[in-house]
Parts: structure tokens; C-alpha cells; sequence
């Protein structure tokens, strides 16, 4: 999937997370993380995000994540969102996507 | 979870209710609202803030609701409408004191004194800014903010003087889009124009100087004060990040006989740059050369006017343009 422009998804609510993905010069995941978490949760929820892109097929993006506590299936449909967004993309397969 | 209304921007009496909670709590709203988001409670405003371009204001939360997340969900609202609008570089003025607050919201301090706290939503924004920026050969280190809206023989009057008193000398061209000449040519133009100065380095202030973003009123009570503290945050930032970085000892400006608004400006930098020990040095600039007397030469198609004006390389532009 390619990053085409900014794709953003989530709030900064409690239980929440926000997203957001934008094109990247490099190969790679640059990622910034924010998370009220960070301590308990931090590498968990990096590698969920980063899980969920590799299985979008998303090589190369600048992700910006503002988390509030957000669950793995919540962090999961928000990157899957905004990743989406990001690539212009509307063809979103519901149960065949992110989670099979 | 809140129920967040918004108006983009808001108008009427949903306008009037949301400015007369702020002034309630002591903070005073512009006409510069481009979105605002509030939350109602028992049918009264508890929370409220705007988007004004890419800057958040006038953010307050009734006492009642305070620790219940209801910020969250006026930033949330405030930061997915500027995404919306093509805005990503984002940018909060603030009281010290909130620092913990928008630093959970994904805001990061780009500077800190004891009454103002200067925050943006990219992480190490400003160092990357800093970090891009041509150091030059060190020694005695200038600098001088332009818009050059063209750049005029006046301009490079400024300029020559300015790097024949120091051994590097720093450019800026503000990167605000809110003049004839579009940024990029702008800068483009000053490039050029300066080339034969070896010692002058030309960068582009992106927001981070004389920016939209860097001149805020919101959170200050009185208008008189708001108007001083209007360009200290720019004159601060400056001082406390750019010029620390570049080791700027030495700040260049024209005099200015005419624009109240640029004297002022010149008085806050006199009265603050000492402090961080930043000399202020005003050249006199020349009589009858001024880049709005080329736009309004311009106006009347009078190139050859324009030619006495402006150096070879603004000329040609111009000539173009008309």
C-alpha cells in the first residue's frame, strides 16, 4: 500500500488513539509514539502499529500515534483507518483485512 | 466521552456564548477563529477552543469538567479539522503551567521562560529545522530577518552593510504567503541578489520566525500587554533557539521611518535581544527605495521606474510578472 498523502484517524480521548500516517522520503517506519502507557505498553503498541502496516503492505511512511489507552483491536482500526486514508484507498475488505 | 459541537467557523449566538466563556476565564478571543469545538453541560458551555490557521487558542475548560478528558476532546476536534485543512505543522502559545496537559496531546515544547510556553505537534521540530540550517564559517555571527517583497536595491544596501560587520551572516526570508511576491520567489530572488556576498547565508524562516504562528494574543488578559508580548514570542524564540543555536550575537535591521507596527517590532527586539546578549544594530536604510513603491510601480507598468530600484535579477523577474 502505498502512503500518498496524510491519513489521519482517532481521537485523544481516554481508551483512544490518534493516528496519523503521511509519505515518507525513506524506506522504513518512522514512528513517533506518544502514550499515557508508555512505561507498561510502549513496545506492545509500537509493534501492534507496526504489525498492522506490515500487513497493509505499508513499506515506507511517517506515523505519528497520540495514545490514551487505547486496546490492540482499537490501535489495530486506527492505523488500518488512517493507513487507508493516507493511500487514498476506499476498497476496504471487512474480515479479510487486518485481522484474519 | 464528550458530545463536541462545532462551527467552521462559528457564528452567531453559538460565537457569542463561546467568547463570553472564554472572557469569563480571564482569556480574550480574536476575530481570528477559523473552527471552534465546545462541549455543552446542562445546556452551558463548559468547554471550548478554536483553530485560528494552524495556530490552537483560546482553549479553556470549565472548573466542573476539569480531569475528565473534556481538553482532549476539544484538542482531538481542533487537531482532525487543521489534517483536514491540509495543516500538519501545528502550534500552541501557552501558560507554563499547561505543559504536562499539551504534552499528552501530542504537542512537544519547542521553548520554555517563565511566562510563556511555546509548543508544536512535531517531535524535535525546531532541532530538525536547526539542524538543516548552513552553519558558515563561525567568527562573529549576524542576522537579519527580510521579507523582501521584492527584493530592492534597499535590501541589498542592508544586507552589504550588515555582512561587512560580521563574519557570517544569517538571511531569513519569511516563508508566510501573504504577499505579492509568492515565498519561493522571494527567497529565490534574495538568493540571487546576495550571491556575490560570500559571507551571507540565505534560509527560509519557515514558521518558526515572523510567522502567522508565531504572534498570539489569546491568553492574555489586557490588550496593551498583549501587544508587547505579541512579538516577544517571536523575539524569544528567536533568542532562546535560533540564535543560541547558530551563535547569533548580532541582529541587523533597517530603520523604519513609516510602518508603526515594524518600529514596534524594532523596540521589542532593542529591549529584548541584550538579555541574551544580541546586539541590535539598525542601519540606516536609503531614502525613496522601498519594495512598496516597486509594487506600486508595478501597478502603473513602469519597468523602467522599476530598473533604478531593484537589482538585475529582481528586474528580470518583474518583467516577466508584467
Amino acid at each position: 500500500m502505498q502512503i500518498v498523502t496524510t491519513g489521519v484517524a482517532g481521537t485523544m480521548e481516554s481508551s483512544d488513539i490518534m493516528v496519523r500516517i503521511e509519505p515518507s522520503e525513506h524506506e522504513g517506519i518512522e514512528l513517533t509514539l506518544e502514550s499515557a502507557v508508555m512505561q507498561q505498553f510502549g513496545k506492545q503498541i509500537e509493534r501492534v502499529i507496526k504489525d498492522t502496516l506490515k500487513e497493509l503492505g505499508v513499506a515506507s511512511a511517517v506515523v505519528n500515534a497520540v495514545d490514551k489507552g487505547a486496546l490492540d483491536c482499537t490501535i489495530a482500526a486506527r492505523v488500518s483507518a488512517a493507513a487507508y486514508r493516507a493511500a487514498k484507498r476506499t476498497d476496504y475488505v471487512w474480515n479479510g483485512g487486518v485481522n484474519k | 466521552m464528550f458530545y463536541v459541537e462545532s462551527g467552521s467557523p462559528l457564528t452567531g449566538t453559538r460565537l457569542e456564548r463561546v467568547r463570553r466563556f472564554i472572557s469569563e476565564r480571564g482569556l480574550s478571543m480574536g476575530d481570528d477563529a477559523d473552527f471552534t469545538a465546545y462541549i455543552e453541560c446542562d445546556g452551558e458551555i463548559a468547554a471550548a477552543g478554536s483553530l485560528c490557521k494552524n495556530v490552537l487558542k483560546y482553549i479553556a475548560v470549565d472548573e466542573s469538567l476539569q480531569g475528565e478528558g473534556a481538553a482532549a476532546s476539544i484538542v482531538s476536534a481542533l487537531v482532525a479539522e487543521a489534517y483536514s485543512r491540509g495543516l500538519k505543522h501545528l502550534f500552541i502559545f501557552t501558560k507554563p503551567e499547561n505543559e504536562p496537559l499539551f504534552g499528552s496531546l501530542g504537542f512537544y515544547t519547542m521553548a520554555k521562560t517563565d511566562d510563556v510556553l511555546m509548543m508544536e505537534n512535531l517531535r524535535g521540530g525546531i532541532d530538525k529545522y536547526l539542524d538543516s540550517l548552513e552553519r558558515g564559517a563561525g567568527g562573529v555571527v549576524g542576522a537579519a530577518v527580510v521579507n523582501c517583497n521584492p527584493f530592492t536595491n534597499g535590501h541589498l544596501y542592508l544586507i552589504e552593510q550588515a555582512s561587512a560587520q560580521c563574519d557570517t551572516l544569517h538571511i531569513f526570508v519569511l516563508s508566510e504567503d501573504k504577499s505579492r511576491f509568492d515565498a519561493n520567489t522571494r527567497f529565490e530572488l534574495v538568493k540571487k541578489g546576495v550571491a556575490h556576498i560570500k559571507n551571507a547565508l540565505v534560509h527560509k524562516s519557515e514558521d518558526y520566525l515572523i510567522s502567522s504562528a508565531t504572534f498570539p494574543t489569546y491568553f492574555l488578559k489586557e490588550t496593551a500587554d498583549a501587544e508587547r508580548i505579541n512579538a516577544d514570542l517571536d523575539i524569544i524564540l528567536f533568542a532562546e533557539r535560533i540564535a543560541k543555536r547558530l551563535g547569533i550575537t548580532r541582529r541587523f535591521v533597517g530603520t523604519e521611518p513609516y510602518c508603526p507596527v515594524t518600529r514596534a517590532y524594532n523596540g521589542r527586539l532593542k529591549a529584548i535581544l541584550p538579555r541574551y546578549g544580541i546586539e541590535l544594530i539598525e542601519i540606516e536604510r536609503i531614502d525613496g527605495i522601498s519594495a512598496s513603491r516597486v509594487r506600486e510601480l508595478m501597478d502603473e507598468k513602469r519597468l523602467d521606474e522599476i530598473k533604478k530600484l531593484v537589482p538585475e535579477t529582481t528586474y528580470e523577474c518583474i518583467a516577466k510578472m508584467i
